[in-house]
């Protein structure tokens, strides 16, 4: 499996064409959960993922709580009450929005290379921020719409292979390794 | 009117001015233990020992407060956690 690599103050991450693929429709399914669609998509409309992450669509103009699961866990509430929420939310959802557009916008782009290519590839000049940031939302999204708990590695296990869920399954917890990977380089700088 | 200056309830709202607010970050069960400590590092400065120590009382307990402090502070806590993935709310301490 692929892993991140460091050498002094740069990272890289080097992808089969499958894991690059992957990543990719990921990152491009999430982008337009959030309300970016300016782009050429590389997954198609039958791809697993694209039907689990699509199930909402078409942000609202005005900044409201989110009815989507996913995106009222990525943009969650601040407050308990109601209409101090909606405040804050007012003036920060925007933004918190846009920073988690961006960081994925990035990994899209360092990630398109290799796909266009369709051949195994280095990612270089990885920000390490960037992506933990975008692994970690990704993962957050899967887990929402698999409602992942604390028991979820034994219900993976116990799926037949046959299963749609296990290949979802078995990229969210590849990418919790991914993730993980990438801390201890970051741990250990 | 009562010619004392401190009554009991100018004491209540004084204590309820000075109140301060305070960060809760609250538990999942996707974001890795390795991650919550580092975003605790990175956004609070703490040291390993004791983001490793919240993070525990997050996973532990089901939340934590890890920071308290003006209101506006709280907020920038919140959107910076948020920003992260991780579960955070700000209230006033006395709800705790």
């Amino acid at each position: 499996m692929s892993t991140f690599a460091r050498d002094g103050e740069h990272f890289s991450l080097e992808l089969t064409v499958d894991e690059a693929h992957v990543l990719i429709n990921l990152v491009e399914q999430l982008l337009e959960l959030l309300g970016e669609g300016d782009f050429n998509h590389h997954y198609d409309d039958g791809d697993p993922f694209a039907q689990i992450m699509m199930q909402m669509k078409a942000a609202p103009d005005e900044v409201v709580v989110p009815d989507d699961p996913v995106l009222l866990r990525l943009l969650p509430n601040a407050y308990s009450d109601p209409e101090a929420a909606a405040d804050f939310r007012r003036y920060t959802e925007p933004t918190l929005r846009g920073k988690k557009k961006r960081a994925l916008e990035q990994v899209r782009l360092a990630l398109e290379t290799i796909v266009d290519q369709n051949r195994a590839g280095i990612v270089r000049d990885v920000d390490s921020q960037t992506w933990l940031l975008a692994i970690n939302d990704l993962r957050i999204a899967l887990s929402v719409r698999l409602e992942v708990t604390p028991e979820s590695f034994d219900v993976f296990e116990a799926l037949d292979d046959e299963d749609p869920q296990k290949g979802i399954y078995a990229v969210y917890f590849w990418l919790g390794w991914l993730q993980e990977s990438l801390l201890t380089l970051l741990n250990n700088g | 009117m009562s010619t004392e200056t401190l009554t009991e309830s100018d004491l209540d709202i004084s204590q309820l001015i000075d109140k301060p607010w305070v960060t809760i970050v609250w538990d999942d069960p996707v974001n890795l233990m390795s991650y919550v400590t580092y975003v605790f590092i990175k956004i609070f400065g703490f040291t390993q020992e004791r983001a490793h120590e919240l993070m525990m009382q997050v996973h532990v307990e089901g939340r934590a407060v890890v920071a308290s402090g003006t209101r506006e502070e709280m907020e920038r806590n919140v959107q910076l956690l948020h920003e992260h993935g991780l579960w955070a709310t700000l209230q006033r301490d006395d709800k705790i």
